[in-house]
């Protein structure tokens, strides 16, 4: 059975018009918590409290407000703060395309998959088209009411469509302030350490990478459920070596 | 200089360099507070005991795990105590190349920066920046950050290390239920031509030319709500229908482009 689709709209390059679905993508596997009360095992509620009256509010006596200075705030109705989605057309417009390896990977933030819509010849031609030119669309896209930027490039048999953060929201590495060493390593160590880079060259394979982490808090919640004793031993601290070329030596040569 | 998130060391062969985990994002979002509309004054949310119907501080929180209808509830320092060895590195397990990591898997970006000011500190920082930045490919390592581990991508970008969380495998749903159009391949004429539509529509990756258009509205409606000015929200723009004649469609984008 086809999954649920999250939007449906279309994408336009020049002339010609693809609907598409929207689904999602990712989904984090995390071991997920809910909050109890230690003493008792009851659910923990999160509840609304008016700061000045110490009492619940219903959902409905709730604005939003943006402080302009401590304690002022301008209140925002929510068709007010859905004014500012723009034009909510359901329309993905690439005005342009770029080399879809050239997007740095600071940029991704969010990846859907585009499915197919009532069009499927129109989406198989633009599948083809991006795949055979490496290229990725950009455009914009509004989804709950907020505008993205987006780069919808070919991935497998379908699209991907990858939000984007906006070049402001990402920190220069400039402004990290890095100083630079006295002396600069040495070109036999650049080298060395070059050797290694590729004497541990592999292909990419995610699956070879399990969220060990996951797997062992798993464990832990299986034998707390058998009433089993929990040991809470500390860690140990790596060391730090201090000689360089004697460290990548003697990596290489391990 | 962002905010320290985790710090420990860098671990590549035998050579530890000790690191500070920042993030490569900063956030310009304009940020809303839930008010009480009678009084103005801020929500705060508190949590009750369902049962009891009493506050609870966040010291008598516990955490609880629906274990096949089984309630289980787990301690911080039990869950502490699974926590993969050598929590403080991040150990760079192996290099691939840095085309061949899908975006998909991509999750937050940070950099790596130094850790304290020993010359040996940044003598191998440096070294690790000149050796990678010398080559296409990125270290595949993990580490652990408060209460989960993260495989990361590390690799030289303009002088800093620059550090990308990636999703497990796991965590990526498979493409095959998602509807593909069917197995019609196109005919080769119609993808020269939408080929040549997008070459004529390419430009480079410049990420500067791009505004937060979004942010930018959001300000103007703040602005005018503080000086009581009406806001109105344009109309949707209609759905466009697809092209009856697709080669036509083609040809006449083709033509438009191609005359600028």
């Amino acid at each position: 059975m086809a999954p649920r689709s999250l939007w449906n709209g279309t994408v336009t390059f020049g002339l010609v018009n693809v609907p598409i679905k929207l689904y999602t993508a990712t989904e984090s596997q995390s071991v997920s918590f809910h909050e109890v009360h230690a003493r008792d095992g009851a659910r923990i509620e999160h509840r609304r409290i008016c700061a000045k009256e110490d009492r619940e509010v219903p959902y409905e006596e709730v604005v939003k407000g943006y402080e302009i200075s401590e304690g002022k705030y301008v209140v925002l109705e929510d068709d007010e703060v859905k004014a500012a989605a723009g034009d909510r057309g359901k329309v993905v417009a690439l005005d342009e395309f770029v080399d879809a390896s050239a997007v740095d990977p600071v940029f991704h933030a969010r990846t859907y998959y585009a499915g197919a819509g009532d069009a499927p010849e129109a989406y198989r031609l633009l599948h083809e088209a991006l795949r055979r030119s490496g290229k990725a669309g950009i455009g914009r896209f509004t989804f709950h009411d907020r505008e993205y930027l987006v780069a919808l490039r070919a991935h497998d048999d379908v699209l991907a469509l990858h939000t984007l953060r906006f070049a402001d929201e990402v920190v220069d590495p400039s402004d990290l302030e890095i100083d630079a060493p006295g002396r600069k390593p040495a070109r036999k160590e650049v080298e060395m350490a070059r050797k290694l880079i590729d004497s541990l060259h592999e292909d990419f394979d995610p699956a070879a990478y399990a969220d060990t982490y996951r797997d062992a808090v798993l464990d832990l919640i299986r034998r707390k459920a058998q009433g089993e004793d929990i040991d809470l031993d500390a860690q140990e601290e790596p060391e730090h070596g201090d000689d360089l070329a004697a460290a990548l030596e003697a990596s290489l040569g391990s | 200089m962002p905010r320290t998130l985790w710090s420990g060391s860098l671990s590549f062969g035998l050579v530890n360099v000790p690191v500070q985990l920042v993030s490569a994002v900063r956030d310009l979002d304009y940020h809303f507070r839930q008010l009480h509309e009678k009084d103005k004054a801020p929500i705060e949310q508190r949590r009750y005991c369902a049962e009891e119907d009493v506050e609870v501080t966040w010291e008598e929180v516990a955490h609880s795990y629906d274990l096949d209808g089984k309630q289980v509830v787990v301690t911080d320092e039990e869950l502490a105590s699974v926590q993969p060895r050598k929590t403080r590195t991040i150990d760079i397990e192996g290099f691939v190349d840095l085309a061949d990591v899908d975006p998909i898997f991509f999750d937050h970006p940070y950099f790596l920066v130094p850790a304290g000011e020993s010359e040996g500190t940044r003598r191998a920082y440096r070294l690790l920046v000149e050796a990678m930045g010398s080559t296409d490919r990125a270290a595949l390592g993990r580490f652990v950050m408060r209460t989960k581990e993260y495989l990361a991508l590390v690799r030289a970008r303009d002088g800093a290390l620059s550090l990308t969380t990636l999703r497990f495998a796991d965590e990526v749903r498979p493409t095959k239920p998602v509807p593909s159009g069917g197995r019609k391949k196109p005919a080769k004429a119609q993808v020269d031509r939408a080929v040549a539509v997008i070459e004529e529509l390419s430009t480079d990756w410049d990420p500067g030319r791009y505004e937060d258009c979004y942010r930018e509205r959001l300000r103007r409606v703040i602005e005018d709500k503080r000086k009581r000015r009406k806001i109105e929200a344009p109309e949707p723009t209609r759905q466009p229908a697809p092209a009856e004649d697709l080669m036509e469609a083609l040809e006449r984008t083709l033509e438009e482009v191609r005359s600028g």
